[in-house]
């Protein structure tokens, strides 16, 4: 008899989703949904805002992210103005960028993915945990706990908000840097690479432990997309994007923020409020790509720092051109941690930081504009139109685990199959399929523009849609 | 936040750290952080930390760890509007099994135990019952009336004195 499996709700992501198995006559699962079921409509109930506003209120969207909104937004305010911001404002904002990286990346891999590749995809729930994790390998979670308070220590320095700085506006950023500000980041470096430097060598003596999970947690030939500077090398705030294949070719390169509507589209499924952009040369469903921090590795030829250039050479070891396996994700977010503590120690010790011109002033000089950032789950896109007064008539935002919704669900789909097996669901089967999403650290709140913490429900559905079986986590 | 070096008497714990919680956008929610910024103010000159912030966080088990005394001041939901009550807290058992986006004062004590093998001598909870937790910056009369009373409960906390009033409501 086939059947249908929800998983509601996922557990240890950020915002709300489901999952649906179907399976077939024999008892396999042929079919998986990942469906995000909440919507917030920040796109509509912007119109007849002042444009000068959106990087605020958009960057209410997400708790965790909001630095890469704001950046993304001020940009396409800045094209709406016809500004080129000071080099000083630009630097300062990269910083911040990485620094919402670090924090974003550490609570991902240490307090959501680091309980199951520590203690084990099948550990006993109750210990799973970041609190788990605290008491056996305390080490580990003191430089969680680190990287994570550094990077939102920095934003709190820079923006003087830990969430939501107001800091980044368009044409720039509020104030410059204060250089005793400047000394205290400097300060906690140190610290953060022996924090970081920690956690990749536990890393890599753990992974051959989960040789089956990286082979089948959404390990699939398929596109990648991420910015990537004039050299190639690896950037997140001011470049244009390239789209490669899954041999590694370059689809598509240079693609900038005034462009970016001609080639991704964003195809949508009734199964959920998010959404799943591809590119459109390809079509949909062969032009859905991947985008982060595996993106991102696969992309860039290298760091430009030479910690994470290092690091990065292993990492390409990994395959004979782009690393498929969606595992990788977690190892590609302590390399870019590194690379952003790299970066920020290279840009607060060149005293240009310090230069007071960090904002460009102007009205409105075009009725449209597009700005693009990198945020820590991948590229994001604020698209804007204003009328002659510059209050907003229409806005899209095209948002990183969007971007991922195909492949999630191709990765869940290869999991279920690997992992669900017989007529009812256990703790580890349940947990494998959730952990496939978690390796995309996927920010649905984001994504649809959500409220609200995510818990995720599996559901087990027969051809004819009568649920079997249920699993819920709150 | 503050910090300075300050001679010690026998009633004035080393290290003192005050977690002011709350939201100042939600009525009655941002008292903590109204009586932080006062007891900042007021102990001026003292070994004290004052953080604010809207939660507790697996982040702020650090600097739990490395204060003699601890004192959580926040705005509860649950005690009768501009009750002030001061709750001695030890640390939990166990730690919660999932990670929301908070943390009890109990747990992060325990948290501080299990990561950095350090726990405050002494550990006070002061909260303020709220009365109206609607969109706005100012904190209802009941509650402002209050405040004098809850400060001086927090004052005694960090110092080491008795608190003038006591009551077992829990936060």
């Amino acid at each position: 008899m086939s059947r249908t499996i929800t998983i509601d709700p996922v557990t240890r992501l950020e915002g709300h989703g489901k999952i649906t198995l179907k399976t077939n006559v024999q008892g396999e699962v042929s079919d998986a949904y990942f469906s995000v079921t909440q919507v917030r409509g920040f796109e509509k109930f912007c119109e007849g805002r002042p444009y000068y506003e959106m990087p605020s209120l958009m960057a209410r969207i997400c708790g965790i992210c909001p630095v890469s909104h704001l950046i993304a937004s001020a940009k396409a305010c800045e094209a709406i103005m016809s500004v080129e911001i000071p080099p000083t404002a630009a630097k300062l904002r990269r910083a911040l960028n990485l620094a919402q990286t670090i924090q974003s990346h550490a609570l991902s891999f240490f307090y959501l993915a680091s309980p199951d590749l520590l203690l084990g995809m099948d550990a006993d729930p109750a210990e799973r945990n970041i609190f788990g994790v605290a008491k056996a390998y305390p080490e580990l979670g003191r430089a969680g706990i680190g990287l994570r308070r550094f990077g939102q220590h920095m934003i709190e320095l820079l923006g003087r908000k830990r969430i939501h700085p107001g800091w980044v506006v368009p044409g720039g950023v509020t104030q410059p840097l204060d250089p005793a500000k400047r000394d205290e980041i400097l300060s906690f470096i140190p610290q953060a690479y022996t924090d970081v430097k920690l956690a990749l060598a536990a890393y890599k003596q753990i992974t051959e432990r989960f040789q089956d999970e990286i082979d089948s947690f959404a390990n699939f030939p398929g596109l990648f997309m991420s910015m990537v500077n004039e050299d190639g090398g690896l950037e997140f705030t001011d470049a244009g994007l390239r789209i490669i294949g899954a041999a590694g070719n370059i689809l598509l390169d240079n693609l900038d923020a005034r462009h970016f509507d001609e080639q991704i589209g964003e195809a949508v499924e009734p199964f959920s409020y998010m959404k799943f952009p591809y590119y459109k040369h390809l079509g949909y469903p062969a032009g859905t790509y991947r985008v982060g921090p595996l993106a991102r590795l696969n992309i860039a030829s290298h760091a430009g720092t030479p910690l994470a250039d290092a690091e990065l050479i292993e990492f390409k070891h990994l395959a004979n051109g782009p690393v498929l396996g969606s595992f990788h994700y977690h190892h590609a977010r302590l390399i870019e941690i590194l690379h952003g503590i790299e970066v920020i120690e290279q840009l607060f010790s060149d005293s240009s930081i310090l230069d007071k011109h960090v904002r460009a002033t102007a009205g409105v000089n075009r009725q449209e504009g597009a700005g693009i950032a990198e945020a820590p789950r991948g590229t994001l896109m604020h698209h804007y139109r204003v009328d002659d007064k510059g209050l907003m008539t229409w806005a899209n935002l095209v948002i990183a685990t969007g971007q991922n919704n195909n492949a999630m669900n191709k990765g869940v789909l290869q999991a279920a199959q690997r992992y669900v097996k017989g007529d009812k669901l256990t703790d580890g089967m349940l947990n494998r399929v959730e952990a496939v999403i978690r390796t995309f650290d996927p920010c649905l709140s984001c994504s649809t523009h959500a409220f609200g913490q995510m818990p995720l429900v599996i559901e087990l559905l027969a051809p004819d849609g009568t649920t079997l079986d249920e699993i819920s986590r709150s | 936040m503050m910090s300075a070096a300050t001679p010690h008497s026998a009633n004035q714990p080393r290290r003192a750290l005050l977690l002011a919680c709350g939201n100042t956008l939600r009525g009655d929610d941002g008292v903590g952080w109204c009586i932080g910024c006062a007891v900042e103010q007021q102990l001026r000159g003292y070994d004290l930390t004052v953080v604010r912030t809207r939660q507790l966080l697996p982040e702020h088990a650090e600097a739990i760890s490395a204060a003699d005394v601890v004192v959580f001041v926040d705005c509860s939901a649950v005690s009768a509007a501009g009750t002030v009550s001061t709750i001695l807290i030890q640390r939990a058992e166990s730690l919660p099994h999932t990670l929301t986006h908070h943390l009890d004062p109990g747990s992060l004590l325990r948290l501080a135990h299990d990561l950095y093998a350090r726990t405050p001598s002494h550990a006070v909870v002061v909260t303020v019952g709220g009365e109206s937790f609607e969109m706005t910056d100012r904190l209802s009369r009941t509650v402002k009336a209050a405040v004098p009373r809850a400060l001086e409960a927090v004052r005694c906390a960090l110092l080491g004195f008795p608190a003038p009033e006591t009551a077992s409501q829990a936060c």
